[in-house]
């Protein structure tokens, strides 16, 4: 285990598996607010994607990361796919749900003293999306981790998915594990240092409560 | 569409003139809010059912600028209270250079001097409704609309805030339409009263209150008003039923 550890390749696999993630929570999130904040406006649009978001939350995981290979091969467009495929739906969802709570009455009072698009959409609306943002983001990124290693064991020749199936063909659990609590930790910190002080940040006026 | 239609608003006519406080009264259901609303743009009326609402800026204004006090304070919590009333400034596209000037002026007023950094949800809720007031009163509107403002604060508060709403108006002289179903505070708070029934809602009387300013709620005229008043509104009331 501490040749793992000790080992700089480790942190580059790390790294490679970390862009992945990075790159498929970034592009969920751009799909699934934007198709969440179409659904919450447009109601055509959320009669049509209302039953195909179910369909795309109740599709098996397994099923995508499969079809990623056939679909891709070994190319790094697999496991990328694969995240944005799982995720965006649980991000529309979230959005969506955001969308439908942003009240009324201060739309009313901002359209009373005139406040143009954009004033109304950074002021008024934004931030009553805030929350639902956060837990969306929250969502992807845990759940675009384990996705990554599922897609890159099967799919590509790198990153933590395939020392995981290394070391499995292996029957090295030890191994197994050193490279999954490693990167667990990493995904711990990243939540800890990145969300929390951030969400902190932007939500300083309902913290201020307590005081 | 089937049916009936429900006739919410049928003959009212008032003419609010420049700086008057004029208050509709009349119990819920009545269609007050609906007017207001129909004033401040949120809701429209069916041209075809005729009738119309006018209200002229003053001059000096392109646009016509419209406060509203709502029941509850409609703040942005996310925002501080200066904020929030430069929220309203902005909207209004009143430039910048003034924003300093009419926020200090205007949070003085309703004495929340030194509040301009913190945040609504650590504000009481006359605090809150203070803070409404301002920004409504910091856009210098041609018309300040309030919807039973002080109806959501409790009795003691809501007095004081009337109060303080007296003494306000003696600084800021804006036009004021004030619905509410509370008969003392019209009569204490106005120029003039229209009276409003429901189903379907019309004003069925009108009255001029001329007591001078600055008023006592514990004034024996304006006690006389409100009970002659009231003793009206039921004879009306029942004679429907």
């Amino acid at each position: 285990m501490i040749t793992v550890y000790g080992d700089p390749a480790t942190y580059l696999v790390v790294w490679k598996t970390l862009v992945r993630i990075i790159e498929g929570v970034v592009i969920c999130m751009l799909i699934g607010t934007a198709l969440g904040l179409l659904m919450g406006r447009e109601r055509n649009v959320e009669a049509f994607f209302d039953s195909w978001i179910m369909v795309l939350l109740t599709f098996p995981a397994i099923c995508w990361a499969f079809l990623s290979v056939l679909w891709f091969g070994l190319s790094e467009i697999g496991p990328i796919l694969t995240i944005i495929l799982i995720v965006f739906p649980f991000v529309t969802m979230n959005i969506w749900e955001g969308t439908k709570a942003v009240e009324k009455g201060l739309i009313d009072m901002a359209t009373v003293y005139r406040a143009n698009r954009s004033l109304m959409i950074r002021k008024v609306i934004i931030p009553q999306l805030m929350p639902f943002f956060f837990s969306a983001l929250r969502i992807a990124l845990s759940l675009s981790w384990k996705i990554a290693l599922v897609g890159e064991a099967f799919g590509v020749g790198s990153g933590v998915g395939q020392k995981l199936i290394y070391w499995f063909e292996d029957t090295r659990v030890d191994m197994m594990l050193a490279w999954g609590v490693s990167f667990m930790i990493f995904m711990v910190a990243i939540d800890l240092v990145v969300f929390r002080l951030w969400e902190k940040r932007t939500f300083a006026w309902r913290h201020k409560i307590a005081s | 569409m089937d049916g009936k239609e429900f006739v919410v608003l049928d003959s009212i006519s008032l003419h609010v003139d420049e700086g008057e406080f004029a208050a509709i009264v009349g119990p819920s259901g009545c269609g007050k809010s609906t007017l207001l609303n129909i004033i401040a743009g949120i809701e429209t009326h069916d041209p075809d059912e005729g009738g119309s609402v006018e209200v002229f800026p003053r001059a000096g204004h392109s646009t016509l600028r419209v406060g509203y006090v709502f029941q509850n304070a409609r703040l942005l919590n996310w925002l501080t209270v200066e904020g929030n009333i430069q929220f309203a400034l902005e909207a209004q596209e009143i430039p910048k250079e003034r924003w300093r000037e009419l926020i200090t002026k205007y949070l003085e007023m309703v004495g929340l001097e030194g509040q301009e950094k913190n945040f609504p949800l650590n504000l009481s809720g006359g605090m809150q409704q203070r803070v409404a007031i301002a920004r409504a009163l910091a856009i210098e509107p041609d018309i300040l609309l309030m919807d039973e403002p002080f109806s959501h604060l409790d009795e003691i508060t809501a007095r004081k805030m009337r109060f303080d709403l007296m003494d306000i108006l003696t600084h800021a002289k804006p036009t004021i339409l004030f619905v509410t179903h509370d008969l003392g505070e019209a009569v204490f708070l106005s120029d003039h009263i229209y009276m409003m029934s429901t189903k379907p809602a019309r004003i069925f009387k009108q009255i001029a209150i001329e007591v001078a300013r600055p008023r006592k709620p514990e004034d024996p005229v304006i006690f006389d008003l409100e009970k002659e008043l009231v003793r009206e509104f039921f004879s009306v009331l029942d004679a429907q039923d």
